[in-house]
């Protein structure tokens, strides 16, 4: 197992945690829009995986820096420092006070985040396959050549 | 009209028994007990209109008026269905309402002429009214008077309608003339819109075939006035060279009528190099009677609520998107549910008892008097959404030929817009609460000096007796500095007991309950607490106020009740969490993106604790009196989100602002609130509320969460529409508030208003209401404020205003060459100048130096829940010259105060002028006064008193100060809700002059803002420049 390997495992099962937040964070948007749950309930819960995703997605980022994968980290960075500029004007939370004003907003301002995010995840499958692919014809060339000889 | 009215009411309740298939049997003898003349119309739903002549006896002696006795019902049974298409204004479903009402009265018309008397001395009131004698009345005369008949229905508008049956009865021609003459001549002749008569109502008709050879003979009655009509004020007479033609086509005549009414115009050019303007500053239309209701709206839709309770920022809902997008002006609507209402108009309060509240199963609307019956009463249509839905058996009432409930008169729900249900259990998701107060009050040093303990404690001592819902109300108290400290006025206590917390981090309760008690029970504990509190902490002189913390305790003393928590705030917080820095003094911050972080909370804490508060039932009022900034922008958005209310006493001193504080706050304690109460907004299919605005908490998307709310409140909404095109001809509205009233009741107050659909753009300008849309534009434009600048805020009004009219004035300026003027629609006249008062406005007003940022703050509070007839005397104060009204009879003082223009050439430097905006009272002291004039109002000599921003006014023993006194009286009898404080000042006194009275007068130039008629000037430019 290469440390690449692992890294795209690793970015796979984060991807795969971050869509599901970010769809969480809208299924609670939509519900509130439904009249399904009262706002406090749907701010609470969207707030509580806010923090979560911010950080997951920092660690990622960081993660793909450390291991000079350029291209995935360039494709990150705006989004780290568009969150970490949100998180220090303490404007990632939800507003209960004005969650349907913002309502629109959000939901919009979470699909364009969910489609990003989808996005990573088709660059982190291919990756990943490429290099598992890699590895293992690396292991039959490997093998071939030590059968030859 | 009046007596026969009360005879329908007899038979009306033996028929509730009315079983259909007995109606032969049982139908005569209330019929005979009550008015005999009844019967035909009472008769008419089970039997075919075929029938008719035969069933009764009594109209025999008028054989002729039989079959058309017996139409009008069949006819109104039309009704039943969709509301015909509606002419402009009076012809749609609501004045069916008086249709129906007034058909049975028309009896005595059928049969004798003489009742027509008092009703051709009446028509200007009966305005609605009048519309109904024509179809029957005529009929009675025999067969001349068919011709109007045959002409009648058409022409729909009830004015239309009504002059036919004074013209046409032989025997009442002569006598009614007058009164024919007297009607406005425009109105009378309202082109006959064809389309407006539903289908079905000509076959009913049994007389129509013989009529049709009088219809020509009939017509030339109306045209006469048509064509002495006078021209319109402006515009080339050539324009109107085609009108021989309008007699003969329906539709067109509006246009020209419309011309006629509606649109105003001021010349504005000037002739190229001349100095002057051009405009004429006197002729230019002032808002001198305040607040104009439109009490044509009410007139025409007598079903609806009172335009009080609801106002439309214009009287229609236009029919398309496009039309929407063309009319730039807010659409949306003012509602003021609990307003006052005059004596003997009080709500009426309908209990359904075991059939529960009436409601429609899909939309859940509440039973209306928009509400048709169906299937002989067993079932009522939604007029929401038209779902049938089934009358429960208790609620069962047989209908009568029109397809009326014979108990509509008795039910109020069905013939009022305004009705109270008693909500049953199924309302409540706990027993109702007790009215629950509970003061939050900041002793550290600025208050004790400022002697407010001794107002708050004295004022809330004199209301103990008045605080709403007596055996049941609760009161607590918690008093704060650097510490919270509790009061303990368990009954069986002599004196309160007082414990100290210190520690703000981790607030606790130092006692489970008798923190919040009743008042009953420890009256006496209260009691001595409210005398002993002044002097608790006279020597206090902790500078420090932990606020926050001790709205954590308050909640956690009244989280299980809910109720009123009203916060006394004399320094910005400074301890535990909630802290607040001092910000504001920063000028640099005007005019750059970041200038409106100044006016919104700046520590999230305040508006999570009000979502808090909001869950838990309680409102917060704010009472800040600071000599420094003291955040209001932040504490204010307790308020903001809980339905409370803000109340900024600036440099607050007791012997200034006592009498203002104890006024104020009685009025909070005493008046009439309405507890744990959430208000929705139904309306019709193809529209929808979007954005409401006002103090409240949105539970859902069109739910508003008001833990208290009473009749000083007013909250605004946004419509839009949802379908492309409308195909209903109305659109109705219901606004529902389920609160639970201080006895301890819960309650529903249900309006219903319905508006009419047009399709046409200057139909929608005409029915416009200067006051609903200045409200809601004032409270757009002050919710802006706080996430955009100033300056972009005011340019955005001005873009309103200058589209809107620009789009009137392409309405019209294609037919007529009025190329200087600036023309624009009669209802809106007030527009432009109240525009420009809103920019001048307190909240609004220039930059950094012009008010302080907590004046601001404050002011945009206000703003957002003032109703529109005090936001527009808020903007546009009144101004009155009083110097000579004090030498008359006290008598006759309140009719000669004539309002003024708010301008600095109506000050005469002779003259005494009191400025009234609804918060304060300012007194102007002109320079060539007689100072013995001045010295009998002040009670002092003006030169030995030079500093006057200290001077109370009290009344002297002289006749000047008596009348003075009197004035003030009058004017502050007019509103309880808010007391005015009087201010004087002296004419050349700066700065005070400046900032007190100048700015108030908004007509004139002041620094960087436009003079009323450069206004006028820069907005017409601009609707001229494509």
């Amino acid at each position: 197992m290469s440390v690449e390997l692992i890294l795209w495992l690793f970015s796979f099962a984060s991807v795969m945690v971050l869509v599901g937040l970010t769809a969480y964070q809208l299924i609670c948007l939509s519900d509130l829009e439904f009249d399904y749950i009262n706002p406090y309930d749907s701010s609470s819960r969207i707030n509580a995986v806010v923090i979560i995703e911010y950080a997951l997605q920092a660690v990622l980022c960081a993660a793909f820096l450390l291991t000079l994968n350029w291209f995935p980290f360039l494709v990150m960075a705006p989004v780290t420092y568009y969150h970490v500029k949100l998180y220090m004007n303490r404007k990632h939370l939800v507003d209960v006070t004005e969650i349907f004003r913002q309502l629109h907003g959000e939901k919009k301002y979470r699909m364009i985040k969910l489609a990003f995010y989808f996005g990573l995840f088709i660059i982190t499958i291919y990756r990943l396959v490429m290099t598992a692919v890699l590895l293992f014809i690396d292991e039959d060339a490997n093998l071939v050549e030590t059968r030859t000889i | 009209m009046h007596p026969p009215t009360g005879n329908e009411r007899l038979p009306g309740r033996p028929v509730s028994g009315f079983v259909p298939g007995s109606a032969a049997a049982a139908g005569p003898p209330p019929f005979a007990a009550g008015a005999p003349l009844m019967r035909p119309g009472a008769a008419a739903p089970f039997a075919p209109p075929t029938q008719q002549p035969g069933v009764p006896p009594p109209l025999a002696g008028a054989s002729p008026a039989a079959p058309f006795g017996a139409a009008p019902p069949a006819a109104m049974g039309g009704y039943r269905g969709p509301p015909p298409p509606q002419g402009p204004f009076g012809t749609g479903p609501p004045p069916q309402g008086p249709f129906a009402t007034a058909s049975p009265p028309q009896g005595p018309f059928a049969t004798a002429s003489p009742p027509q008397g008092p009703f051709a001395k009446a028509p200007p009131p009966q305005g609605p009214f009048a519309a109904a004698p024509p179809s029957q009345g005529p009929f009675a005369a025999g067969p001349p008077s068919q011709g109007p008949f045959a002409a009648g229905p058409p022409s729909q508008g009830p004015f239309a309608t009504a002059p036919p049956p004074f013209r046409h009865p032989p025997s009442l021609g002569q006598p009614q003339s007058p009164t024919g003459s007297g009607m406005p001549a425009p109105t009378y002749v309202r082109p006959p819109p064809v389309q407006s008569q539903p289908p079905p109502v000509q076959g009913y008709y049994p007389g129509v075939p013989s009529s049709n050879p009088q219809f020509p003979m009939s017509r030339p009655a109306y045209q006469p006035p048509m064509q002495t009509m006078p021209p319109p004020p402006m515009g080339p007479p050539s324009s109107y060279s085609n009108q021989p033609a309008y007699p003969t086509s329906g539709p067109p005549m509006g246009t020209l009528q419309s011309l006629v009414e509606d649109f105003q115009s001021l010349s504005v050019s000037s002739a190229p190099g001349s100095l002057d303007p051009g405009v004429d500053v006197k002729g230019l239309p002032r808002p001198l009677d305040g607040d104009e209701e439109p009490a044509k709206v009410f007139e025409a839709y007598p079903l609806n609520c009172h335009p009080r309770y609801f106002r439309l920022t214009t009287h229609t809902i236009p029919a398309s998107q496009s039309l929407v997008s063309r009319w730039h002006l807010p659409l949306g609507a003012v509602v003021h549910p609990l307003a006052e209402s005059p004596d003997g108009e009080e709500v009426p309060v309908v209990n359904f008892g075991s059939a529960g509240v009436i409601r429609c199963r899909r939309c859940r609307t509440y039973i209306n008097p928009y509400a048709t019956f169906a299937d002989a009463g067993r079932k009522w249509r939604c007029n929401l959404c038209t779902l049938l839905n089934d009358v429960p058996g208790e609620y069962f009432c047989a209908l009568d030929a029109s397809g009326r409930r014979y108990d509509t008169d008795q039910r109020p729900e069905l013939s009022k817009g305004t009705v109270e249900f008693v909500a049953p259990t199924e309302y409540m998701v706990r027993p109702p609460m007790p009215p629950s107060y509970f003061f939050l009050i900041d002793v550290s040093v600025s208050a004790v000096r400022s002697g407010l303990l001794e107002v708050v404690a004295k004022t809330i001592k004199s209301c103990l007796d008045d605080l709403l819902g007596f055996p049941r109300t609760q009161i607590g108290f918690l008093t704060f500095d650097s510490t919270l400290h509790f009061h303990n006025f368990k009954s069986s206590l002599s004196q309160p007991q007082m414990m100290v917390v210190a520690d703000l981090d981790d607030v606790f309760l130092p006692l489970p309950d008798d923190l919040l008690v009743n008042l009953v029970d420890s009256r006496h504990v209260v009691e001595s607490f409210l005398d002993s509190l002044p002097n608790m902490f006279h020597d206090n002189v902790n500078v420090e106020s932990a606020l926050g913390p001790a709205l954590k305790a308050a909640f956690m003393v009244m989280g299980q009740i809910g109720g009123k928590l009203l916060v006394f705030q004399s320094t910005l917080p400074s301890l535990g969490i909630g802290r607040l820095r001092l910000r504001g003094d920063d000028v640099r911050a005007y005019g750059t993106d970041k200038e409106h972080i100044l006016r919104v909370p700046e520590d999230p804490f305040y508006k999570q604790m009000a979502a808090e508060f909001t869950k838990n039932q309680i409102a917060v009022d704010i009472f800040s009196f600071s000599d420094k900034y003291c955040d209001i922008a932040s504490l204010g958005s307790l308020a903001k989100y809980t339905g409370g209310q803000v109340y900024h006493y600036p440099s607050f001193q007791a012997t200034t602002h006592g009498e203002k504080l104890k006024h104020e706050l009685s009025r909070d304690l005493t008046r009439e609130t309405a507890w744990e109460s959430v208000m929705r907004i139904r309306c019709g299919k193809g529209v929808r509320f979007t954005t409401y605005h006002g103090h409240f908490m949105l539970r859902s998307t069109d739910l508003l969460a008001l833990p208290a709310v009473d009749s000083d409140k007013a909250f605004a909404m946004q419509l839009s529409l949802e379908e492309t095109l409308m195909t209903t001809q109305a659109v109705y509205f219901q606004v529902a508030l389920l609160y639970t009233s201080s006895s301890g009741e819960r309650r529903i107050r249900v309006h219903t208003a319905a508006a009419p659909v047009v399709t046409d753009l200057s139909e929608m300008y005409r029915q416009a209401d200067t006051g609903a849309i200045v409200s809601l534009l004032a409270r757009i434009a002050v919710e802006n404020s706080l996430s955009d600048k100033l300056d972009s805020v005011r340019q955005q009004l001005q873009l309103k205003l200058v589209r809107s009219l620009k789009e009137y004035r392409n309405l019209y300026v294609v037919q007529h060459r009025i190329g200087g003027r600036l023309i624009y629609p009669e209802s809106l006249r007030y527009l432009p100048l109240y525009i420009l008062a809103i920019c001048k406005s307190l909240a609004l007003r220039g930059g950094y130096a012009d008010v302080s940022l907590d004046e601001r703050c404050a002011a945009g509070f206000s703003m957002m829940i003032l109703p529109a007839r005090r936001l527009l005397n808020f903007i546009y104060p009144s101004l009155y010259r009083l110097d000579e009204v004090l030498t008359m009879e006290p008598g006759r003082i309140d009719g000669s105060l004539k309002r003024l223009p708010l301008t600095l050439q109506c000050l005469d430097t002779a003259g005494l002028y009191l400025l009234d905006d609804g918060f304060t009272f300012l007194v102007w002291l002109g320079r060539m006064l007689p100072p013995e004039l001045v010295n009998d109002i002040l009670g002092v000599s003006l030169a030995n008193f030079p500093d006057l921003s200290k001077i109370q006014l009290r009344e002297c023993n002289n006749y000047h100060s008596r009348n003075f006194m009197t004035v003030l009286r009058t004017l502050r009898e007019k509103d309880f809700s808010c007391y005015q404080l009087p201010r004087v000042v002296r004419q050349g006194e700066q700065p005070r002059e400046g900032f007190l009275l100048l700015s108030n007068l908004v007509e004139d130039q002041m620094a960087g803002t436009s003079s009323y008629m450069d206004w006028i000037l820069q907005i017409h430019r601009q609707t001229q420049s494509s």
